[in-house]
C-alpha cells in the first residue's frame, strides 16, 4: 500500500510539473502564451468595462446627493452627548493634581478644542438674541457667538489649567450637531455624580442651559464658522471624602424631542463619564 | 491461496481458475482485505468439499444422523438450530443509524464549520478573559453556525431515511412454509427453523427451503433461472448423475422453484437438508455480494471534488487574509474573526442540503416511472452510465417460454410473441393448421388452474412446465375454451415425456359422432417425430415423406434451432376403426398401437421471447451512447438470438463466426477488425488474461457473453470499469447479485427480482421494464445538467458575499454585510431557488448526446468556477457595493471619506464622529446604519441573484427559447426570495441580534440595473457560444 502511494506521489509531482511547464506544447500553468494573452486580454476589456461601469454609476449616484444637505437625516433623530477631552479609552479621566503631567494632554486639547470660541476668532459672528431659535432662510447663513467667558471657571481665562491642578477637572460637555434639529423648551444638560457624597458638579452656563439661539444648524458648508453650544462640567471633590473616584452622568433635560433614554444607545442624549483623580 | 477453488460459484465444471485469477488481482490492491477474505475463504472451502450427491441414502443417515422415513427427533433439530442458527440468510449489514446522523454532521463543508464555530468559541474566550464586557458577537456567531451544521445534518439525514423506509418496507420477505417430518410425523413448521438432516417434502409450486438432496422424486423439475440464469426447466431426480454438485440432478438449490414434482396422483419429492441458510449455494452467493466492495457513486465523487474546491478557495483565501490581516497589524483575534468571516463567506451552507433535495426530488419521479432508487445518490449514476450490462433473462426477456414460429406447408410462420400475444396473424385457413392446432391442444398435459376466467390469457396460472404451458396459451389464444376440446376429445391413454423416448403421446376419441375412429396424436424432438413418420400433411392432404420433403424438414428444423428456439415436433395418425375398434382397450406399458408409419404435420418452436419495449430501448440508450452488453448465463444461440432481436447486436453487425461462416474461411483467418460484434462464452472468458478482456471490451460495440458465472459476471463489470466506464448492471437472479453490487449501480426487477438481487441493487425496476432505465438515463443526465446550474447560481454569489470582507480589512471600509446576514442569504432567500433549478427542462435532447466522461466532464468545472466567480459574482458584488455606497452617501457619508475609517467607525468610545455635513454621530447610530448598509447590501445581492436565477435557466440557448415561464417553480422561487427579504427587512427590522433595518423602498432599486446587465451579459455570452461553437469563447465560457 505504502509503494503504491509512494508511486502516485511521485506522478501527482510529476504532473505538477507538467502543469507548470509543459515542454511539448508550450503550456505554462495549463495555457499557451496565446491563451494567456487571450485570456489577460479579455480580463483586462473585460474588467476595464467593470470598472468604467461602475464608476459611472457611482458618478449618477453622487449626483442624486445635495452638497450642502444628506439627501435623509432619519437615522440620526436626537443628539448623542459626548464629552471634551476625549481620554484615551473609555471615558475615563484619571489625573494627579500634584502631577502636571499626568493632565498635559487634557489641557492642551481643551485650548485646541475651545480656540474657536476665543473672543477674536468669534468677532465675525453674529450677536444672536437669548432664546429664540436663529432660523434662517440662506442663501448667506450666519454663526451665532459663543463667548467663552458662559463656561465661567472652565473658560481657561482665569484658570488656564481648567481646575486640574486644583483637583477640580473641567469636562466640556457637547451635543453632537445634527442638521435641522430645532429642540424644543430649554434644553439644558444636567450633570450628577453618582455618589454626592464623593463629589458635587457644577455646570456653566449656570444649569448648563443651551441657548436654543445655536439651533438650527445648516451643516458645514452653508453654516460657516458655527458655534457648538458647550456646557462645562466641574467636579469638585468633597473636602471631607476620601475617595476622589466619581462617575458621573450628564444628560439632556427640560427639551421634549431631544431624547435622553434610550436602551441601546447609551449616548443619545447623556454620557457618562469616570474622574479619578489621584494623590 | 491459489490452488483454492470456489466452483461451487461456477456453472462450468472449470471455473474456478478465473476465480483464482480473480484472487490474484485482488490480492495485490488490498494486503487488509486479503486476510480477511483469506479466512472467509477458508472457512467457505471447508463447507465446499460437497459430497452428499455422491452418497447413497444409508450414508447420508449416518452422515446428518437422521432417519429417511422417522425423520429428525424434535429436541435434536432443536439443538441443530440453536447450533447452527435459524435457515435464513443474514440481512446484509445495516449502518447503524447514528453513524449514518454522524457522517452527515462532519461531511460536506460540516467540518469547516465546525471548525469556524469553536474558532468563533475560542476567540470569545480569549476575549472574555481579557475583557469581561467584551461583546457576545462571536458567541452568537459561534451557535449560529453550529445550528446551522446540525440542521442541515438534521435535513440531510432525514430525505436519506425517507428514500431509505421506502426500501425497508419493499423487502420484507414473505415467511415460507416447509413440510417436514420430525418424529414420524408430518409437520408444517416455518422455512426457518429447518435444520441440516431434515427429511423435507416439495409439491410443485413450492420455493425449495434449503439446499436438499432428493430422496426420492418423480418427473421433478426446477426452475433454476435465479441460480444460473437457464430458462429452461431442469429436471430432478434422486439419481447422482454428475460430479459438480450444480450440475447433478439430485441436489435442488434453496430458493429456487420446484415446477413440478411427480406425475399424477399429486404426489411430493422427498429429500434431506444438506445446507441451511447462510451455508446454502444461495447464501454464498449472497455473502460474496456483501463482500463486495460499494463504490462510491459518480455523484458523490463529483461533489466531493466541488467541496474540494469551494473548501480550497475557502481555506486558502482566509488563511491569506489572516496573514495580511495580521502583517497590518490588526490584533490577532480581529484576524481570526476575518477568517470565520471569510470561511462563511465562501461556504455555500445551502447547498448540499439543496443537492439533497434536488437528487430527491428526481428520485421521486422515477419512483413514478417505475424507478425505485435505494440509495439518493445513484439517481445519477444512471445519467453518467456508458456501459449496460444486462441479464437477459427476465430483464430483455419475459421469462416465459413462447411459441415464436411455426413450420407447416413447407413454410414458416412467425407467431406473436408480445406480451398480451393477441394478435396471431399467420395464415390459420390450411387444413394443415386445423390437425396442428388439435394436436397442440391435445398433446399437452398442462392445465389451468381453475377460477381464472376473468384472467387474460397470457396471465393465468398454469400447472406444467414451461414448454406445455406455452403450448396451452399458445392454442388457448388461437382456438378458444381448449378445456372444452380436450372434454370433448375424450382422452383414452397417453404417455407422458420422458427423456429416453423423447416423445409425449396420447390417443383420443374424436369429437366427430360419426367418425369412430382414435386419433393418436404425438410431440416430441423433432428428429424422433420424423423418424416415425412416413407421410406429411402438406395444404390439409397426406403426401409421401420423400427425400426433398425431408430435406425441407431438415432445413426448417435448423433455421429455427439457429434463432436459439426450441423446436418440437408435431405428429397424428388416425387409427383404422377395424383394427381399433370403440371398445379396443390401449395400454400405456405394452404400447399396444401403432407408433410407427405416422403423418408428420408440423414443427413449432418456442423461445423466452424479449419484452416488446425492450428493442426500442436498447436503440435510445445506443444514440445516447451507452454501450448495451448482454451477460447471460444461457446458451450462447439463444443468447445471441435474443441479442440479434432486441438490437444489442444491431441486424446488419456479424461475429468474427458470422463472417468465416459466410465467406466460408476458417474462424482464425477472418480479420478480427471486421466483427463489429462477438459472442463470449464462460468457457472462452476464462482463458482470457484481463488484457485481452480490456481488449475485447474496447473493440467491439456490440458483446454477448454467455454461459457465465455470478463470478465471471463481477469479472465483466470489473473489466469495464477498467475502462473508465460507468457501469450499470441489471439483473433479478441471485447469480446477478455480485455483479450488482460491483457495478457503479445495480438495477434490479421489481416483480421477478430474487431478494438477494433487490438487496444488491442501487435501483429496482418496478415494472421489471428495461424500457424504465431508458427513464432513468434521462432523469441522470437532466439532474446533472440542473445540479450544475444549481451549483453555479449558488457559487456566484460567493464573491459578492467575500469581497465586503477584503475589502474591510485591506482598505477599512464599515463592514458592508455581517457574517449573520450572509447566512440569512445561503439558507434564507437562495435556498427554494437553487431546488427550483432541479425542475428545469432540458435544454436539448440530452439522450441524443454521449455520456459524460467520468474524468473530464465534471460537475464543477474551471469553466463554471471562474464564470460564476470572476464574472457574475464580481458583477454582482459591484451592484451590492452600489447600492451599499449610496446608503451611506444618502446619510451623509461620501464614499470617499468612508476609505479607512473603520478604525474611528468601530470604536465603541467615539461618540462623535463627524459625517460629511459636519453631523455628529454616536456609535449606536453608526451602528444601526451599518445594519442598515447590511441590509443595503443584502437586497442588492438579492436582487442579482433573482437575474442569476434566471440566466442559469439555460448554459447555452437563449432564455427565450427555452421559456421563462416553462418552469413555474422558478417563479415561486424568485417570489420566496423578495418575500424572504422582505419579511427580513420590514417584519424582523426591529430584532437587533439579527441586524436587518428597514430598507426604504427605493433602494430596493438600486441594483436593478446591475441585474438587468448580468442577464443581458449572460445572453451575450451564449450567444456567442452558439454562434462560435469550439471557439475559444466556447471553450472558455462553456460550463
Amino acid at each position: 500500500m505504502t509503494k503504491k502511494e509512494k508511486k502516485s506521489f511521485n506522478q501527482s509531482l510529476a504532473e505538477w510539473k507538467r502543469f507548470i511547464y509543459n515542454p511539448t506544447s508550450g503550456e505554462f500553468l495549463g495555457r499557451t502564451a496565446k491563451s494567456w494573452g487571450l485570456i489577460l486580454l479579455f480580463y483586462l476589456v473585460f474588467y476595464g468595462f467593470l470598472a468604467a461601469l461602475f464608476t459611472f454609476t457611482m458618478w449618477v449616484m453622487l449626483q442624486t446627493l445635495n452638497d450642502e444637505v444628506p439627501k435623509y437625516r432619519d437615522q440620526i433623530p436626537s443628539p448623542g452627548l459626548m464629552v471634551f477631552p476625549k481620554p484615551l479609552s473609555a471615558l475615563e479621566y484619571t489625573f494627579s493634581a500634584s502631577d502636571p503631567s499626568s493632565y498635559r494632554g487634557y489641557i492642551e486639547d481643551l485650548r485646541k478644542f475651545l480656540k474657536p470660541y476665543t473672543l477674536e476668532e468669534q468677532k465675525n459672528l453674529t450677536v444672536c438674541p437669548d432664546g429664540i431659535l436663529s432660523e434662517q432662510k440662506g442663501p448667506v447663513y450666519v454663526a451665532c457667538q459663543f463667548p467663552i467667558f458662559l463656561l465661567q471657571a472652565c473658560s481657561g481665562m482665569s484658570d488656564p489649567d481648567f481646575g486640574y491642578s486644583q483637583g477640580s477637572p473641567c469636562v466640556l460637555v457637547k451635543m453632537n450637531r445634527i442638521i435641522g434639529l430645532k429642540p424644543e423648551g430649554t434644553p439644558r444638560i444636567e450633570c450628577i455624580p453618582k455618589d454626592e457624597n464623593v463629589a458635587s458638579i457644577s455646570t456653566y452656563p449656570n444649569n448648563g442651559i443651551i441657548d436654543l439661539k445655536y439651533f438650527p444648524y445648516y451643516g458645514k458648508k452653508l453654516h460657516v464658522g458655527y458655534l457648538q453650544p458647550l456646557v462645562a462640567a466641574q467636579v469638585i471633590f468633597s473636602a471631607n471624602s476620601t475617595k476622589k473616584e466619581v462617575t458621573v452622568e450628564c444628560k439632556i433635560d427640560g427639551s421634549p424631542n431631544l431624547k435622553n433614554q434610550d436602551d441601546r444607545d447609551k449616548f443619545l442624549g447623556r454620557v457618562a463619564f469616570k474622574i479619578i483623580a489621584r494623590a | 491461496m491459489r490452488q483454492r477453488k470456489l466452483e461451487i460459484y461456477s456453472v462450468e465444471h472449470h471455473a474456478a481458475t478465473d476465480i483464482k485469477k480473480k484472487e490474484g488481482r485482488d490480492g495485490k490492491k488490498d494486503n487488509d482485505l486479503e486476510l480477511k477474505r483469506n479466512q472467509q475463504k477458508e472457512e467457505l472451502k471447508k463447507e465446499l468439499d460437497l459430497d452428499d450427491h455422491k452418497l447413497s441414502n444409508k450414508e447420508l443417515e449416518t452422515k446428518y444422523g437422521t432417519d429417511i422415513i422417522r425423520g429428525l427427533s424434535s429436541t435434536r433439530a432443536a439443538e441443530l438450530l440453536a447450533q447452527n442458527g435459524p435457515n435464513a440468510l443474514t440481512p446484509p449489514k445495516q449502518t447503524p443509524e447514528i453513524i449514518k446522523f454522524l457522517k452527515q454532521m462532519v461531511g460536506g463543508f460540516s467540518i469547516l464549520l465546525w471548525v469556524g464555530a469553536v474558532l468563533c468559541w475560542i476567540a470569545f474566550g480569549i476575549q472574555y478573559v481579557s475583557n469581561p464586557s467584551a461583546s457576545l458577537d462571536s458567541v452568537y456567531l459561534g451557535t449560529v453556525l453550529a445550528v446551522v451544521v446540525i440542521l442541515t445534518g438534521i435535513f440531510a439525514y432525514y430525505q436519506e431515511a425517507k428514500s431509505t423506509n421506502i426500501m425497508a418496507s419493499f423487502c420484507k420477505m414473505i415467511p415460507q412454509q416447509a413440510v417436514v417430518i420430525r418424529d414420524s410425523e408430518k409437520k408444517v413448521i416455518p422455512a426457518e427453523q429447518l435444520v441440516v438432516g431434515d427429511i423435507v417434502e416439495i409439491k410443485g409450486g413450492d420455493q425449495i427451503p434449503a439446499d436438499i438432496r432428493l430422496l426420492s422424486a418423480q418427473g421433478c423439475k426446477v426452475d433454476n433461472s435465479s441460480l444460473t440464469g437457464e430458462s429452461e426447466p431442469q429436471s430432478r431426480s434422486s439419481e447422482f448423475t454428475h460430479e459438480n454438485p450444480l450440475e447433478t440432478k439430485n441436489i435442488t438449490f434453496y430458493s429456487t422453484t420446484c415446477l413440478e414434482a411427480s406425475t399424477s396422483p399429486v404426489g411430493t419429492a422427498t429429500g434431506m437438508v444438506i445446507n441451511t441458510g447462510d451455508r446454502t449455494i444461495i447464501g454464498r452467493i449472497a455473502s460474496l455480494a456483501s463482500g463486495v466492495g460499494n463504490e462510491k457513486t459518480p455523484i458523490a465523487i463529483e461533489i466531493e471534488h466541488f467541496v474540494h474546491i469551494v473548501a480550497g478557495v475557502a481555506v486558502s483565501v482566509g488563511i491569506l487574509f489572516f496573514i495580511i490581516a495580521v502583517c497590518m497589524k490588526y490584533h490577532v483575534l480581529d484576524a481570526i474573526i476575518f477568517l470565520i468571516a471569510i470561511i462563511v463567506a465562501n461556504v455555500p451552507e445551502g447547498l448540499l442540503a439543496t443537492v439533497t433535495v434536488a437528487l430527491s426530488l428526481t428520485a421521486k419521479r422515477m419512483a413514478k416511472k417505475n424507478c425505485l432508487v435505494k440509495n439518493l445518490e445513484a439517481v445519477e449514476t444512471l445519467g453518467s452510465t456508458s456501459i449496460i450490462c444486462s441479464d437477459k433473462t427476465g430483464t430483455l426477456t419475459q421469462n416465459r417460454m413462447t411459441v415464436a414460429h411455426l413450420w407447416f406447408d413447407n413454410q414458416i410462420f412467425v407467431a406473436d410473441t408480445s406480451e398480451d400475444n393477441l394478435n396471431q396473424g399467420f395464415d390459420q385457413s390450411s387444413g394443415t393448421w386445423t390437425s396442428l392446432s388439435k394436436i397442440i391442444a391435445l398433446c399437452n398435459r398442462a392445465e389451468f388452474k381453475p377460477g381464472q376466467e376473468s384472467v387474460p390469457i397470457m396471465k393465468r396460472v398454469v400447472v406444467g412446465d414451461a414448454s406445455e404451458t406455452a403450448l396451452l396459451k399458445f392454442s388457448e389464444v388461437i382456438l378458444g375454451d381448449v378445456m372444452e376440446i380436450r372434454k370433448r376429445n375424450h382422452k383414452v391413454v397417453e404417455i407422458p415425456f420422458n427423456s429416453t423416448n423423447k416423445f409425449q403421446l396420447s390417443i383420443h376419441q374424436t369429437e366427430d359422432p360419426n367418425d369412430k375412429r382414435f386419433l393418436l396424436v404425438m410431440k416430441g424432438a423433432p428428429e424422433r417425430i420424423l423418424e416415425k413418420c412416413s407421410t406429411i400433411m402438406i395444404n390439409g392432404k397426406e403426401q409421401p415423406l420423400d427425400k426433398s420433403m425431408a430435406q425441407a424438414f431438415h432445413t426448417a428444423y435448423m433455421e429455427l434451432g439457429g434463432l436459439g428456439e426450441r423446436v418440437l415436433g408435431f405428429c397424428h395418425f388416425y387409427l383404422p376403426a377395424d383394427e381399433f375398434p370403440e371398445t379396443y382397450s390401449f395400454d400405456s406399458e405394452s404400447m399396444n398401437f401403432p407408433t410407427s408409419n405416422l403423418c408428420f404435420v408440423g414443427l413449432l418452436s418456442m423461445i423466452d421471447p424479449p419484452r416488446s419495449t425492450v428493442p426500442d430501448a436498447v436503440t435510445k440508450c445506443r444514440s445516447a451512447g451507452i454501450k448495451v452488453i448482454m451477460v447471460t448465463g444461457d446458451h450462447p444461440i439463444t443468447a445471441k438470438a435474443i441479442a440479434k432481436s432486441v438490437g444489442i447486436i444491431s441486424a446488419n453487425s456479424e461475429t468474427v463466426e458470422d463472417i468465416a461462416k459466410r465467406c466460408n474461411i476458417a474462424v482464425e483467418q477472418v480479420n478480427k477488425r471486421d466483427a463489429k460484434a462477438a459472442v463470449v462464452t464462460g468457457m472462452e472468458l476464462k482463458d482470457m488474461s484481463p488484457e485481452q478482456l480490456d481488449e475485447l471490451l474496447a473493440n467491439y460495440p456490440e458483446i454477448v457473453f454467455a454461459r457465465t458465472s455470478p463470478q465471471q459476471k463481477l469479472i465483466i463489470v470489473e473489466g469495464c470499469q477498467r475502462q473508465d466506464a460507468v457501469v450499470a448492471v441489471t439483473g433479478d437472479g441471485v447469480n446477478d447479485s455480485p455483479a450488482l453490487k460491483k457495478a457503479d449501480i445495480g438495477v434490479a426487477m421489481g416483480i421477478t427480482g430474487s431478494d438477494a438481487a433487490k438487496n444488491a441493487a442501487d435501483m429496482i425496476l418496478l415494472d421489471d421494464n428495461f424500457s424504465s432505465i431508458v427513464t432513468g438515463v434521462e432523469e441522470g443526465r437532466l439532474i446533472f445538467d440542473n445540479l450544475k446550474k444549481t451549483i453555479a447560481y449558488t457559487l456566484t454569489k460567493n464573491i459578492a458575499e467575500l469581497c465586503p470582507f477584503l475589502i474591510y480589512i485591506i482598505l477599512g471600509l464599515p463592514l458592508p454585510i455581517g457574517t449573520i446576514t450572509l447566512l440569512f442569504i445561503d439558507l434564507g432567500t437562495d435556498i427554494i431557488p437553487s431546488i427550483a433549478l432541479a425542475y428545469e427542462k432540458a435544454e436539448s435532447d440530452i439522450m441524443n448526446r454521449k455520456p459524460r466522461h467520468k474524468k473530464k466532464d465534471r460537475l464543477v468545472n474551471q469553466q463554471l468556477a471562474v464564470y460564476s466567480y470572476l464574472h457574475i459574482g464580481l458583477m454582482q458584488a459591484l451592484g451590492a457595493f452600489l447600492v451599499y455606497f449610496t446608503v451611506y452617501a444618502q446619510q451623509g457619508f461620501r464614499p470617499t471619506s468612508l476609505f479607512h475609517l473603520r478604525i474611528a467607525w468601530d470604536s465603541d468610545h467615539l461618540n462623535d464622529l463627524e459625517d460629511n455635513y459636519g453631523q455628529e454621530w454616536t456609535s449606536y447610530q453608526r451602528q444601526y446604519l451599518e445594519w442598515t448598509g447590511y441590509t443595503a447590501f443584502f437586497v442588492g445581492i438579492m436582487v442579482q441573484q433573482i437575474a442569476d436565477l434566471i440566466i442559469r435557466k439555460t448554459r447555452k440557448n437563449s432564455i427565450f427559447k427555452q421559456g421563462l415561464f416553462r418552469n413555474k417553480v422558478i417563479w415561486v422561487g424568485i417570489a420566496s426570495q423578495i418575500i424572504v427579504a422582505l419579511l427580513l427587512s420590514y417584519g424582523l427590522g426591529s430584532i437587533t441580534a439579527l441586524n436587518f433595518t428597514m430598507l426604504k423602498a427605493q433602494y430596493w432599486f438600486v441594483a436593478v440595473p446591475h441585474a438587468i446587465l448580468i442577464w443581458v451579459y449572460d445572453e451575450m455570452r451564449k450567444l456567442f457560444i452558439r454562434l462560435y461553437p469550439g471557439s475559444w469563447w466556447d471553450k472558455n465560457m462553456y460550463y
